[in-house]
């Protein structure tokens, strides 16, 4: 099962506190490698909370942990912490005022067998 | 008493006692200070080149060596260091011919050109304790942001004309694509605009303001909230980068409504700069060059726009120094790996995805902990702090002195 979604990036006090404590602890990687998806939507995938999603567009893809919304309905939106993870996602290729899309991100999300990306795995990327 | 350099807040009433490589005792920090604070003994960068520890100097010969054989450098960062370090750093981009940008280049720079252009009317934290019965938060949520945003400025405190405070003068609107902290707090006026649809929500509050009837969002609300900000006294908006990124090229919007609200009543805004000094560097390069971010010198002349943007520059340079910054991070994966490409400098007091990446690492000193110096608040009030305590470390501007004369 698979569905379109709109990503939308926030900022969160907790993990950005387990940033400070270090960005290859297991803290920072659970807070910051997570989806917030719609209560519909995960109905939809037939997940579970905490669930492993996988989150592909054209840029890239990342293996996160599914979190159930507890704000009001909002099908087809999803959120995800400022992060790494999150920029894997981000297009660099930007309009006029060369501001990138982090607030509105199209992206494909699915059930996965695959483990959580870890953050060692994105540098590696970012280095090849 | 200490300045925590966690957010653009610069509190200056911390008080702090460090025992035993730990925070034993700490008054009025938030939980993001407290973490940026006991960050001072976590994961602690040292002198590197190509990931094997050198001493100091062999890291910045080397950081000297890369800058001056580089055709096109890049210098990135900035919004972490203080005006001093900001200084010299604009200084030796010049004398390098290199581009000069900093983060305010992909989130806040559009907002910040607009205050410190005088094209939005401003004011200061202080005038909103003071004054300030409506803040509206717009994209932005200093519940997570600037925690004690709420408590030193803008809802709780008893201010000068606003003894009442929260319980019967202050309100808080909260404008946002989901129901943040700080939406959850102002419930009642708790406005949900869906992303990429805050132009549309401007156009409807204008159309209310004239007396029309309102296109987008819930009609009756609307006119609720025509109705409080005509009533309000002294009104201020703080733009978050929720707002930022929704508007992007439609920021003379935002103008519209500003010099509607102004026709009737007061109405300010204060961007939610996140970094401490972001908005330092922005008024240092504008009194400087006239443009805020994004300028090269290469050549001996000024050269200002998109092609100067980190996300362009980083990807066209030969080399690239960033200080006190972590765009392998906080960027989108193209520009994080054409940094991680690139001969990479990073001057930072901590280790993150950058400085992992860098060839060359030099460990800086911790503003406000083991460095002092000026910085501008997010009002752009100047804040002068000094070391909590003497530290062997280099400050920024101190690095960057030494790198210069290397040079
Ligand atoms: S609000 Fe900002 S400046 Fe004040 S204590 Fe918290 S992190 Fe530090």
């Amino acid at each position: 099962m698979e569905a379109e979604v709109t990503i939308v990036a926030f900022q969160d006090i907790f993990q950005n506190e387990a940033r400070k404590k270090g960005i290859y602890t297991d803290e920072y990687r659970q807070l910051s490698a997570q989806i917030i998806l719609d209560k519909q939507d995960i109905t939809r995938l037939g997940v579970k909370d905490g669930q492993r999603i996988s989150v592909k567009n054209e840029v890239g893809g990342v293996v996160v942990a599914a979190k159930i919304s507890d704000d009001d309905p909002h099908p087809g939106l999803a959120f995800m912490i400022n992060s790494p993870w999150f920029n894997q996602l981000v297009r660099d290729d930007v309009c006029d005022t060369s501001i990138p899309g982090f607030k509105r991100i199209a992206a494909r999300v699915s059930p996965s067998e695959e483990n959580v990306t870890q953050i060692s795995e994105i540098l590696q990327r970012m280095r090849a | 008493m200490v300045v925590c350099t966690g957010c653009s807040l610069l509190c200056e009433d911390i008080e702090l006692v460090l025992k035993d490589g730990t925070i034993s005792q700490a008054k009025n920090l938030c939980r993001k200070g407290h973490a940026h604070f006991q960050a001072l003994f976590i994961e602690r960068t040292r002198p590197m080149i190509d990931g094997r520890e050198v001493s100091l100097d062999q890291a910045i010969s080397k950081a000297a060596e890369i800058l001056k054989s580089a055709k096109s450098p890049l210098f990135y960062g900035w919004s972490n260091s203080t005006l001093e370090a900001q200084a010299a750093g604009i200084d030796l981009a010049r004398r390098l011919g290199a581009t000069i940008d900093d983060t305010s280049s992909f989130c806040q720079g559009i907002l910040m050109e607009l205050v410190l252009t005088g094209k939005v009317p401003t004011c200061t934290l202080d005038d909103v304790r003071n004054f300030a019965d409506t803040s509206v938060f717009w994209g932005a949520d200093p519940s997570n942001s600037h925690p004690r945003h709420l408590s030193r400025f803008a809802y709780y405190p008893r201010g000068e004309k606003r003894q009442k405070s929260y319980e019967e003068e202050r309100i808080c609107i909260a404008v946002d694509v989901r129901k943040s902290a700080t939406a959850r707090l102002c419930s009642n006026y708790y406005f949900r605009v869906p992303p990429g649809q805050d132009a549309e929500f401007i156009e409807s509050i204008l159309a209310v303001l004239d007396g029309k009837i309102p296109r987008f969002g819930d009609k009756k609300r609307m006119i609720e909230l025509g109705t409080v900000l005509r009533k309000t006294e002294y009104g201020v908006i703080f733009p978050g980068l929720g707002m930022v990124y929704s508007l992007q090229e439609k920021m003379d919007l935002l103008v519209r409504l500003v010099a509607k609200l102004n026709e009737i009543t007061t109405f300010m805004v204060l961007p939610m700069v996140d970094h401490y000094n972001m908005r330092g560097f922005n008024q240092l390069l504008l009194d400087e060059t006239g443009f805020i971010n994004r300028v090269s010198f290469q050549g001996g002349t000024t050269v200002h726009g998109p092609e100067q943007s980190v996300m362009a520059a980083a990807k066209s340079c030969d080399a690239a120094l960033v200080i006190g910054s972590d765009p392998l991070s906080a960027l989108p994966f193209g520009t994080a790996r054409a940094l991680a490409k690139t001969s990479l400098i990073a001057i930072d007091p901590r280790r993150s995805l950058t400085t992992d990446a860098a060839k060359v690492v030099i460990p800086s000193a911790m503003y406000g902990l083991e460095a002092g110096g000026t910085s501008l608040r997010l009002d752009g009030v100047k804040i002068e702090f000094e070391p909590f305590f003497k530290s062997e470390l280099l400050s920024d501007e101190q690095i960057l002195a030494k790198i210069k004369e290397a040079i």
